[in-house]
Parts: C-alpha cells; structure tokens; sequence
C-alpha cells in the first residue's frame, strides 16, 4: 500500500454553533479528527458598552452593566456599585450589604446550574440540562419577587440596593435553598461515576498552574488547576469576611475538575447564603446619593469573585456627573484567549468539551 | 505585604523609575514613562518580594489632553495589587508590547490599538476583531470620534 497523503485543512465553527453559547466564531485547522491550531474571532455581540457608558451619568450605567454578563447580572451591578463607592468613598449601610451578598451568591447559584446544564448537553447528557434549569427557576423567581426583572435586575445600585426584600422572601429563600441541596447529590450521581462522561472529561483540557497565571485565568478555572485563590478570601469585599465557607480546590485542571468544583462551590454558596439570612440585621437599605451625583476626580480598578471569574472594573473620573473612561474587564477574555494553547492537537470532540468547561460567556467577551 | 508597605517598597527600589500619582481612589497607582516600560514591567514579575505574575486589566484611556495606557497587575501568590499607567501625547501614540512579560496582554493590546489607534510595537498579531472586517470609520473610542449617521452593513 503506497503513502497516504495527508493535508491540513480548515473548518469554520460558529458563530452560530449551539455549543459556543452565543456567537464565537472558531476557525479550526484540522488534520484529520485532530485540532492543530484554534482562531477564535469575536465581536459579534459588540454593543459598545464601554463608549456608551462615557456619555451616561453614574446611575445611568448600572443598566448597562446588567447587559454586560447577563448569566450573572447581580454582579455586574455590584461591580460596578463597587467601583463609584471606592471613588467617591461612600458607605454602605449594613443591611445592604447583607442583601448583596445574598444576591450575589444567588446569582452564583444559578450561574453554576446553568453552567452544568449548558456543558452536560454540549457533552451529550441531556438529563442534566433539564435538572439545572428547572432548580435555576427557583432562583430565578426570587429575584423576579424582589426586583421584578428574571434576568437584568438593575437591583443593586450606588450606596445600596434598588429596593428592600419582602417579608416572605427569607422564608422561600430557605425554601429555595432547601430543595437545591437537597438536589446536589443528584447532580453529582448523574455524571461522576458515569463511564461516558469519564472518559469525555478525565484528562482532556489540561490546564497547566504556569499557564493558568500568565494568561490572567481567574475563578473556577484556575482553581481547578490546584490554585488555592479566591478574591473573597484574598482581596476581600463587602461582608464576605463574617462568614465561615471554604474554597474548593481541584487537582488536574482538566474538564471533570472544573465541572466538579462548580458542583462544590455551589455547596459553599448555600452555607454562605445561609449564614447571611440568618443575620440580616434592620436599618436602612441604601444611603442616599445626590441626584447629581459627582465622584472625585480619580480613578480606580476594582474586582471582585464573579461566578466565572475576576470582573474588574476600571473607572476615570474627571469630577463631572459623566465617567471618562469605563473599561469592564470580564473573565471570559482570558479564558477564549488561553483555548488555542489549551486545546492545541486535541479531537474536535474534546474541543467542545473544554470549551464548554470554561464556562465562557460571549457577552462578556464582546462587551 | 499591606497596601503601606508596598508604597514604602516600592518608593525606595523603583524610585527613579516609577513616579507616585494621587489619583489613585483605593489602590496604588503609579506613572512609567514609554522607555521604562518594559524594564519596570519585567522587574515587577521578577521581583522576589513583589512577583506580580497576573495582568488583570490593560486598557487605554483618552483624556481629552493626552491618552493613557492603564495597567493593573496583581500578584496570586503573594496577594498584591498595584496600577500604573503611560501617558504620551497624541502625535506620538505608540508603545511597547508587554506581552512577553504577561501574554495575557495578547488581546488587551489589540483591543486597544483597534479602539484608540495606539500602535503597539512587536505585537505581531494586529488584526481587527471588535470592529468588522472592513471598518475604515476611524478609531471609536477616541473623545473626537463622531459617530456616522449610518454605518454600513458588511457585505454578506
């Protein structure tokens, strides 16, 4: 039999491909079954968020935030309350802070479900992507009960939240919080001793510690790969420093790690949102801010633990009631960015799977 | 290391080479002129004390007098957190790339030569990929832009 000649070639991926969730554009050159190199093109959910920004006052721009990662809509808000609080030094009353941090580890919560709904279907379980959404719609009508909106609250604000809980809120929370756990080793029995979902996840999408770092990747993915480092316990914000959690770690950095140690954070956000219910102190929910709001001159770069990662947020101020400069710094950026070197000369199936581990949001990406 | 120390730290090694700015709201924030840039850069990641391995954010700035180029680094393993920025005048708007130093840089820098028209030496990669493929409206983010009335479509 004489020599098979062999030739690399080039597949389109995108930007409409159900597993890129939203519109990523992969240009893969393929030699056979086997990625040799990965081109992600982006943009196509650009909305110039950022010069849009520039010509909004302060409050006018929490709207906006909300657009920028809508999976988890609550931090972006928070994120950038953060960053106007940090300029113009304001305090925020106690009871507020509580219902942020309350929120914000709801919003992981569903983020988290989502993400093992999304990934389990793009992998070929389909159960799960039933299982995750229909615990994410309990998380989801709490918000609605609180602020109206499902999925862009504008519900934290400068100096505070947009509006009080209701009365019977803690105890559907509760409720709420009850069932998912009570769902978690469900979850967990589905897949992880599943010899399919085995030998789609152990080992593929390796991620290095070295690599991780120099490519700014933050969150779940990087502590996957053994990085014990959490912007919650290690740059804290708000309240997180009253309550008792602990940050899962994984092992390999690979796909199953980082599908895992959602699964357990998931657990740790519970027990945070459980402290934090039980002591909401009373007092006021919001400070009040001019209604012709001016920060100081000066600028600011701050962040804090998104469900996918660090969001930061830097902000220049010229004193005036307008921001000069907004720019969002989202994690999925890095992630998409560090996918060609992790997926170099793997199957196109286990392209799919490392993508979907990321937990890459595009939105976020194009801003 | 608290945020005091790292300003005392700092202020007695890298005194020539980085000057303090009071801008900075909550953390340090710090000026590098253009020369220095890389050579601050590659000492920061490789200072023993300091090892700030993470680029956070990187992005540009127009300020309607000069433009910035802003970088907030981090350290993870030594829980550090630190800005500094370049400012050069508008007729001279090109700048070193840092990928080398933090390859996260990689994109940030072209989201920023595509957006402000900064030019960025040694990237290699300067492709445009917010913007369509066949963008010749000038440089969006910059404060003088105006937006055109109707933006064409790309060809399909």
């Amino acid at each position: 039999m004489g020599k098979l000649r062999t030739e690399e070639f080039i597949v389109n991926m995108g930007p409409h491909h159900p597993s890129t969730h939203g519109v990523c554009r992969l240009m893969l050159t393929m030699d056979g079954e086997r990625v040799v190199n990965v081109e992600p093109y982006i943009g196509y959910l650009h909305r110039a968020i950022e010069k849009i920004c520039e010509n909004r006052t302060y409050p006018q721009c929490i709207p906006l935030m909300d657009r920028f990662e809508y999976v988890t809509a609550m931090s972006c808000d928070y994120a950038f309350s953060l960053a106007v609080e940090k300029l113009a030094q304001i305090e925020v009353p106690e009871r507020a802070e509580y219902l942020r941090v309350i929120m914000l580890e709801l919003n992981r919560i569903a983020s988290h479900l989502l993400f093992y709904a999304t990934t389990a279907m793009d992998i070929g379980a389909v159960t799960p992507f039933l299982y995750g959404f229909r615990e994410r719609e309990l998380i989801i009508d709490l918000f609605e009960m609180t602020c109206g909106q499902r999925l862009t609250y504008n519900y934290i604000r400068i100096g505070g939240v947009s509006r009080d809980i209701l009365p019977e809120f803690v105890p559907k929370c509760r409720e709420a919080l009850n069932i998912i756990k009570g769902k978690l080793s469900d979850y967990q029995g589905l897949l992880n001793e599943n010899p399919i979902w085995k030998a789609r996840t152990k080992g593929i999408g390796v991620m290095s510690q070295e690599l991780a770092v120099a490519y700014g990747v933050s969150g779940p993915n990087l502590r996957a790969t053994g990085i014990k480092f959490d912007l919650r316990k290690d740059d804290p914000y708000s309240i997180y420093d009253h309550f008792d959690f602990d940050i899962p770690i994984g092992q390999n950095g690979d796909v199953f790690d980082r599908y895992l140690l959602r699964l357990r954070e998931i657990e740790q956000a519970i027990k945070i949102i459980e402290q934090a219910l039980d002591g909401i102190p009373e007092g006021e929910y919001k400070t009040k801010i001019p209604f012709r709001f001016k920060p100081p001159a000066g600028e600011v770069y701050s962040r804090i633990e998104n469900s996918r990662g660090e969001m930061g947020l830097y902000i220049l101020s010229d004193g005036s009631t307008k921001p000069v400069r907004v720019k969002a710094r989202g994690s999925s950026y890095n992630h998409l960015q560090v996918l060609p070197e992790v997926a170099k000369d793997c199957l196109i199936a286990d392209l799919v799977a490392t993508f979907a581990s990321f937990d890459i949001i595009m939105p976020e990406v194009d801003r | 290391m608290t945020k005091d120390e790292l300003k005392d730290y700092i202020d007695t090694h890298y005194q020539d080479k980085m000057k303090f700015l009071d801008t900075g709201r909550f953390d340090l924030m710090y000026e590098v002129t253009k020369e220095n840039l890389l050579e601050v850069s590659k000492a920061l990641r490789d200072d023993e004390n300091l090892k700030f391995d993470f680029l956070c954010n990187l992005g540009g700035a127009d300020t309607r007098e000069h433009f910035e180029v802003i970088y907030s680094i981090a350290s993870v393993t030594k829980r550090l957190r630190l800005d500094f920025k370049v400012v050069f005048p508008y007729d001279q708007a090109e700048i070193e790339s840092v990928q080398e130093i933090w390859p996260a840089a990689n994109w940030y820098e072209r989201e920023t030569w595509e957006l402000f028209g900064i030019q960025i030496k040694n990237h290699g990669n300067l492709k445009l990929f917010l913007l369509p493929d066949d963008w010749d409206q000038g440089y969006p983010m910059r404060k003088d832009w105006d937006a055109p009335d109707f933006i064409r479509m790309p060809e399909l």
